[in-house]
């Protein structure tokens, strides 16, 4: 029993994780069909820049450890938006409308991004820690509950909560819900839905670099593998909690993350299978996944 | 990447009566280019650069089967270097296990084509009935569990690391094939890079061929038409896979070594995905060109990094050529120089 609730705990910690990265990517690919495959580049560049800011300035070890944390991930939050600004007016916004295009510049992102984090920080991974106030751990029962995992699952929450919020209660929540469901209508209405994709996409972005900053210590390194690694799962998340909703994405992300953690302890070469037959099954059943839109 | 379909004029049936009028100055030009190809050896003793030479015919193939799905079925695989990767490593398990040349080197590539055939099909049914967009996720998915099961079955291929074959590599394949002889290796790269283009030339001038291509630039208004739009769909990725596969057998030939990053991971994909770009998608001769000069501008800037650790980053230089490609030259290298060559034409004879 111990053994199950362990796993569960884990599973959810890691699907919060994967749901900050597959959040933005959703609603990128619902309001603007753009499958968007520098997002797992994004995601590295903010994990390492969040973690050199951490470190440069003092790390885990010195005094003020704790508030250092959360400069770096400011650092990263800052660094994604800047990145998402530049990204989507440079290049996706040139090639709006084609899919193709729109795919394959992606990609051409995805080689710059990652390389260049290879430039400015090397091939090498950078070992990183979490700060003290979040090590060590405390016992349920038996369960042994780590800091850092109930901090990574309270903390993804809160943003899954404001989300939602923000999606029903904002006038642009409206109006990008809208546009998930149909954006040539709510461009008749006269609504610049294109100013309302570059926001998304910054803030999709955004949310990629702190998932990835805090994914860092989650792992104990981050590395120049960690990209592509990642953006797999976040798309099968997408695909299985259907296009442009967040809800379905938290969803879907708490079932894979629970499928890894299940398979990291019986089988771990086989989790990306199960994810996939997952996937699979999901789109077999209903094409549109769990909470997508008719469409 | 919507390329113009131009509605070639076939030739005159009057001058099929001259067999000296057939050969008009352009498949002249052709056969001079094969000629000077296949003299080739000759004139370079370097085995270097036969290698090099080898490689890019080799990539060629690739990339052209990559070409088939991005260029002339309009659908975007992140997952084709599965097929060539269980080319490359179909040849190098059956060098190493089955004993007697020909036997291997002929289940080989049985095991390519029936395996490249089967798993095209099943990828090809699951995923194209899906809107566009899920083919590259659910290609790029199959081809990470490829991946992972060439690291994880360490007793048949080594895992991470690989294996090297040359040993077992035959010395007189039927007799009259060294393929330990780079020379050899060189020919039958141009021999299957040559019978490649003209099958692949074959299958896009005819009618299936000209299907796909009026599916990619109006999917809604060929079904319309009552085409059965995912049966030719299925046609090319069965097509492109099994090239791919038929690649890397050729592939494992010339290079002797198999591991999952130099043959099956996704960094290959994105590699023939370069060629085809910039080479020009939607042509023929566009992923040869695009072949080469990814194949020797790679190969000068590994030897620029004992000069800066900078060209050790080169995959950089390519990122940003392919991003302004598909911004300013969507038809690639042969694509734009086609266009530019056509306008000035029509400009004259208007």
């Amino acid at each position: 029993m111990e053994l199950h609730l362990t796993l569960i705990f884990n599973g959810l910690a890691t699907g919060m994780l994967i749901f900050l990265l597959a959040a933005g990517l959703s609603l990128i690919f619902g309001l603007m069909s753009v499958l968007n495959f520098a997002h797992g580049a994004l995601f590295m560049f903010g994990a390492y820049m969040g973690t050199w800011v951490y470190i440069l300035i003092g790390g885990w070890n010195s005094p003020w450890g704790n508030l250092n944390f959360f400069v770096g991930m400011i650092a990263a939050a800052l660094i994604g938006v800047v990145l998402g600004y530049l990204v989507e007016r440079f290049t996706v916004r040139q090639v709006y409308g084609n899919h193709l295009r729109q795919i394959l510049i992606t990609t051409g992102v995805m080689l710059v991004v990652a390389e260049l984090v290879k430039v400015f920080w090397g091939p090498n991974l950078i070992r990183v820690v979490q700060p003290e106030f979040l090590q060590g751990h405390f016992l349920v029962g038996d369960v042994r509950l780590t800091y850092y995992r109930v901090f990574i699952i309270l903390f993804s929450t809160m943003i899954l909560i404001l989300l939602l919020f923000m999606l029903k209660k904002s006038k642009i929540g409206v109006v990008v819900r809208a546009g998930v469901e149909n954006s040539q209508m709510v461009q008749a209405l006269g609504i610049n839905i294109r100013k309302v994709f570059t926001l998304v996409f910054i803030f999709g972005t955004m949310l990629a670099c702190i998932g990835g900053y805090m994914w860092g210590p989650f792992q104990g390194q981050v590395n120049p593998g960690m990209g592509l690694d990642l953006m797999l799962i976040a798309f099968i998340v997408v695909a299985i909690g259907g296009l442009g909703s967040v809800a379905g994405s938290a969803i879907a992300a708490v079932l894979v993350g629970l499928s890894e953690a299940y398979m990291a302890y019986y089988f771990p070469p086989g989790s990306l299978a199960v994810n996939m037959l997952i996937m699979a099954a999901v789109l077999l059943i209903k094409p549109t996944g769990l909470l997508g839109a008719g469409r | 990447m919507k390329t113009t379909t131009k509605v070639t004029a076939y030739t005159n049936p009057s001058s099929g009566l001259n067999p000296l009028r057939i050969i008009t100055w352009q498949k002249g030009a052709w056969i001079v280019c094969c000629l000077m190809l296949f003299a080739v050896p000759l004139l370079i003793t370097k085995n270097s650069y036969l290698f090099l030479l080898t490689n890019i015919f080799i990539w060629s193939v690739f990339a052209m089967s990559y070409n088939l799905l991005l260029g002339f079925t309009g659908i975007i695989s992140f997952g084709h270097a599965m097929f060539f990767g269980i080319g490359a490593y179909s040849l190098a398990l059956t060098a190493r296990h089955v004993p007697g040349g020909e036997v291997g080197f002929i289940l080989a590539i049985l095991a390519t084509v029936v395996i490249c055939f089967v798993l095209s099909l099943i990828v090809g049914l699951l995923s194209l009935r899906l809107r566009d967009t899920f083919y590259a996720l659910i290609t790029l998915a199959v081809a990470t569990i490829f991946v992972i099961i060439a690291e994880q079955w360490r007793s048949m291929t080594m895992g991470n690391d690989g294996f090297n074959f040359t040993a077992s590599l035959s010395r007189d394949l039927f007799g009259f094939i060294n393929l330990l002889d780079r020379r050899h290796v060189y020919y039958i790269a141009l021999i299957f890079l040559i019978g490649m283009f003209l099958l692949l030339k074959r299958f896009i001038d005819s009618p299936v061929g000209r299907t796909l291509q009026a599916i990619r630039d109006n999917e809604a208004r060929a079904a319309s038409l009552g085409y059965a739009v995912l049966n030719y769909k299925l046609i090319s990725n069965i097509l492109a896979g099994v090239m791919a596969g038929l690649a890397g057998v050729v592939y494992a030939i010339s290079i002797r070594f198999v591991s999952p990053d130099s043959v099956l991971g996704v960094e290959n994909t994105i590699d023939v995905l370069l060629m085809t770009v910039i080479g020009g998608v939607g042509t023929l001769l566009g992923p040869i060109i695009g072949a080469a000069v990814v194949e020797v501008s790679s190969h000068y800037l590994m030897g620029l990094a004992n000069i800066h650790p900078i060209f050790e980053r080169w995959v950089i230089l390519f990122g940003v050529v392919f991003i302004l490609i598909i911004l300013f030259f969507p038809a690639g290298i042969v694509g734009t120089i086609k266009q530019k060559f056509l306008s000035k034409k029509k400009g004259v004879s208007s």
